[in-house]
């Protein structure tokens, strides 16, 4: 296990460095840079000249290797550098969206989860089943909807029009409900589809009407028995949509004006912030190598028969 | 009566005094409140030059003061921290008298020796700490602390516009801690100390930034009614991207002050009988500008065409309100030196049609008109800070679509931009757009040392062989006539020449708009349309 362990972190570290170098490539071979974007906005009305000292004075006028050792070298002592474009230590820009991002896509995925578990039950009662047609139809429905339509109609009925939720100045729980739901609603369909889907595989399994014929009800036999053969996809699922949910969330974050991480990148995307995008990148790397870890740590838990499998490796 | 009959006599005349004003309480300002204000985008670097950029202007007008105070009605310049000015006759030689008493918020003077720190930093720069020159200052030298409250600037040449340019927003007096700052830190709103009417309270990056007022503040425009401290105890700028929450906030009572209000939603905001405020931008129009170094616009025939192919109307009446007039020349009615060229910019599509089949453009198979196997294709990139601009290129587009011209409007964000936009081959045309209440804009924009909208030899591109002396000569004079008369003359000649050449094809007149609650009072706007709250206060409501 702690071999298993040990090489997954080298693999880690190892993709890590592959995000840094291929994403200062790419940034790299784009036409134009941070400092000229910067300073050809003809907000500064700069001369030739002085853009050209302007580069000098930023090093951006130096070779790739240069610029290359220079970053990595950076990173290494923990200095992230300056965003050109806001004019403020890349580490204080992460330190006012970091946090709020991962508020929104934590609480919007347990909300997520919360609201595919419930669709998958309520198409499971007994009680409901004239209703399953309809309730079967509600993750399509969910997927369908645009984040950006949600999140301004989310506005203007519980804000603007029954005025029960301010967008401008809230609390800090108050200004939270209407974007945890606009981030929730489009990432609850696909979980709530597959857990939907299995739960139907799993019914037609042997072992189902075995639980029966020992007398178990039906809500029983789904809680005991199906619940915990349809976690390992869902969990899967669940890992791959986190990495989505921060993508959506520069949606819902631009319509709520909320700081974070997703209106950050494309700001920076936009001006070529070099230090900005290096930042970026590591991070998102080291969150999407620990949730998978986390992921392939979990499966042996919820499934004894992968134990074996991994003592082998 | 002794003091103190003297003293009671004085509070009851003063309590009458404030007493009897409440009859006509909608007009006497009201002091306190905290203003809430929408700003569409984050702020970026606020070293003063760089206040250009509408969202760093709407705050730096707030937290610095100028040496002058330009009136945004005669646009004459009025003494603000120089209580009054002598300027040699050839214009190379300034001398200030500074007020004496102003203190910046860290409570260090602002006196003769701080003014003169400024202006060498937005003169010359500062290559150390990599700030740059700000465009408004042509031909700087040095400065020289002629006594405690006595500047004198020296220009290497006549320098006319220079008083002018110590009014603009570009110009906003920061303290001696400020300037020592490296240009890198100064997007941290917190670290920009100036002498305004407010100070930066707080500020949550990319989200919010809270000002006060200073309640010592006594040293606004000495011609304005309203003298002393500001109405409001402050002003909370909340980030809100989105058009339809800003517009919702404000009309649901959650906001009092928006700005960047499209034309497509002033009507909802009228009907509620919120106010509209479209502060023009004094400069030149909202326009394209050819680049003749470009085989297919190098023709003067096919650049006239393409400016009679224009329906600037269509463009106003489709996109826009009132608030956006007809361009009638290169720059804006409202500015200085304006000169109605409007027979200049008639739509005649049958004209084209015949400049360009002059010119040997044929219309080919497809359509779009053809010279030696060459079709008439050109492109242009979106300015975003424009309102409506990918929607106005468009429509351009279709216009010239109809003559077999094709414009092809590229997005406009990315690195490309910037490259691509110095470079001819790839984008013939660009968006022009400058404000500034001051003839010396026509130079900005055109000038090759300058914005060079035309990329003339010199400029911003390397490999330009394309350069029109007289058209520069002309600017050079713009930038340096002393005699009034003359300079202004000079300005009028710039506007013919650059539509006689077909350089330019001027739209619209830019206006900055924003939206108040009814009961926001008294916001008033610098000349070239940026919001001031000194003098703003928050009726009943």
């Amino acid at each position: 296990m702690a071999r298993y362990i040990l090489s997954r972190l080298g693999q880690a570290l190892f993709v890590l460095w592959a995000a840094f170098t291929v994403s200062f490539v790419l940034l790299q071979s784009l036409p134009g840079d941070a400092v000229l974007i910067k300073f050809q906005n003809p907000d500064y009305g700069l001369s030739p000249e002085q853009l050209a000292d302007i580069r000098a004075a930023y090093g951006a006028d130096g070779s790739f290797l240069q610029q290359y050792a220079h970053a990595v070298w950076n990173f290494l002592t923990g200095d992230f550098g300056y965003s050109l474009q806001a004019g403020v230590p890349v580490s204080s820009l992460l330190a006012t969206n970091l946090p709020p991002s991962l508020l929104l896509a934590a609480s919007g995925f347990v909300v997520a989860t919360l609201l595919a578990v419930l669709i998958a039950i309520a198409c499971n009662l007994s009680g409901l089943a004239w209703l399953r047609g309809l309730i079967q139809s509600i993750p399509s429905l969910f997927i369908s909807v645009p984040t950006f339509w949600l999140g301004i109609m989310l506005i203007q009925i519980f804000s603007f029009r029954l005025r029960l939720v301010p967008v401008i100045n809230p609390g800090p729980w108050e200004g939270l409900f209407l974007p945890i739901l606009t981030v929730a609603v489009p990432i609850s369909a696909p979980l709530a589809q597959i857990l939907l889907k299995n739960i139907d595989e799993v019914l037609t399994k042997p072992f189902v009407p075995v639980a029966r014929a020992k007398g178990l009800s039906h809500a029983k036999v789904l809680w005991r028995h199906v619940a915990k053969n349809t976690l390992l996809p869902v969990l899967t699922v669940a890992g791959l949509l986190f990495g989505e949910l921060i993508a959506s969330a520069v949606i819902t974050e631009t319509v709520f004006g909320l700081n974070g991480i997703g209106g950050l990148t494309k700001q920076a995307v936009d001006s070529q912030d070099v230090a900005v995008l290096q930042a970026i990148v590591v991070i998102a790397a080291t969150a999407f190598v620990i949730i998978n870890l986390v992921v392939d740590l979990l499966y042996p838990v919820l499934d004894p028969r992968l134990k074996t499998k991994l003592g082998a490796a | 009566m002794g003091i103190k009959a003297k003293l009671k006599a004085a509070s009851l005349l003063s309590v009458w005094l404030l007493a009897a004003p409440a009859a006509f309480a909608d007009d006497q300002p009201v002091k306190g409140g905290t203003l809430i204000y929408l700003e569409q985008q984050a702020h970026t670097n606020l070293y003063p030059p760089a206040g250009g950029f509408y969202p760093n202007g709407g705050i730096l007008n707030q937290i610095t003061d100028k040496l002058t105070y330009q009136n945004p009605k005669t646009l004459q310049i009025e003494p603000w921290i120089a209580e009054s000015w002598a300027v040699n006759d050839v214009a190379t030689e300034y001398t200030f008298k500074i007020r004496k008493g102003v203190t910046f918020s860290d409570g260090t003077p602002l006196d003769a020796n701080a003014v003169a720190k400024n202006y060498d930093t937005f003169g010359l720069g500062n290559k150390e700490l990599k700030q740059p020159v700000s465009e408004v200052i042509n031909n700087y030298d040095h400065s020289e602390v002629v006594d405690p409250y006595t500047v004198k600037f020296y220009f290497k040449k006549s320098s006319p516009g220079f008083l002018q340019g110590t009014s603009v927003i570009g110009s906003g007096l920061v303290s001696l801690k400020t300037l020592a700052l490296s240009f890198d830190q100064l997007g941290d709103a917190t670290k920009i100390i100036g002498s305004g009417p407010f100070v930066v309270e707080s500020e949550t990056l990319g989200k919010q930034l809270s000002l006060k007022a200073r309640t010592d503040y006594n040293w606004g425009p000495s011609k304005l009614e309203h003298q002393g401290r500001a109405y409001l105890d402050g002003i909370k700028y909340i980030i809100t991207g989105e058009d339809s929450v800003r517009i919702g906030a404000l009309l649901s009572g959650q906001a009092d002050f928006i700005r960047q209000l499209q034309a497509y939603d002033e009507k909802q905001v009228s009907d509620q009988s919120f106010a509209i405020y479209a502060a023009p931008t004094r400069g030149v129009n909202d326009s394209v500008a050819f680049r003749p170094d470009n085989p297919l616009v190098a023709d003067l025939k096919v650049r006239q065409a393409l400016l009679h192919a224009t329906n600037n109307k269509e463009i106003v009446d489709t996109l826009f309100s009132a608030n956006y007039p007809q361009a009638k020349s290169v720059i804006s009615s409202a500015a200085a030196g304006y000169t109605d060229l409007s027979s200049k910019l008639t739509y005649d599509p049958a004209l084209a049609e015949k400049l360009l089949d002059e010119a040997g453009w044929k219309k080919g198979a497809s359509g779009v008109r053809e010279k030696d196997g060459k079709p008439l294709s050109l492109a242009v990139y979106e300015s975003l800070p424009q309102p409506q601009n990918k929607a106005v290129l468009q429509l351009v587009a279709q216009q010239w679509a109809k003559l077999g011209v094709k414009l092809q409007v590229l997005a406009g964000t990315s690195g490309n931009l910037v490259t691509d936009n110095v470079d001819p081959a790839k984008t013939p045309l660009v968006v022009a757009e400058v404000g500034r209440a001051d003839p010396d804009v026509i130079k900005s924009q055109f000038y090759p040392k300058n914005r060079d909208a035309l990329l003339q030899k010199g400029g911003l591109n390397p490999k330009a062989t394309f350069s029109d002396d007289k058209l520069n000569g002309i600017l050079e004079t713009v930038a340096s006539e002393t005699d009034r008369d003359k300079r202004l003359a000079a300005a009028k000649a710039a506007q013919e020449y650059l539509l006689d050449q077909a350089y330019v094809i001027p739209f619209f007149e830019e206006p900055q708009v924003f939206a108040g609650a009814p009961y926001v009072k008294g916001v008033a706007f610098e000349a070239v349309g940026r919001p001031s709250f000194y003098s703003a206060w928050l009726a009943e409501h």
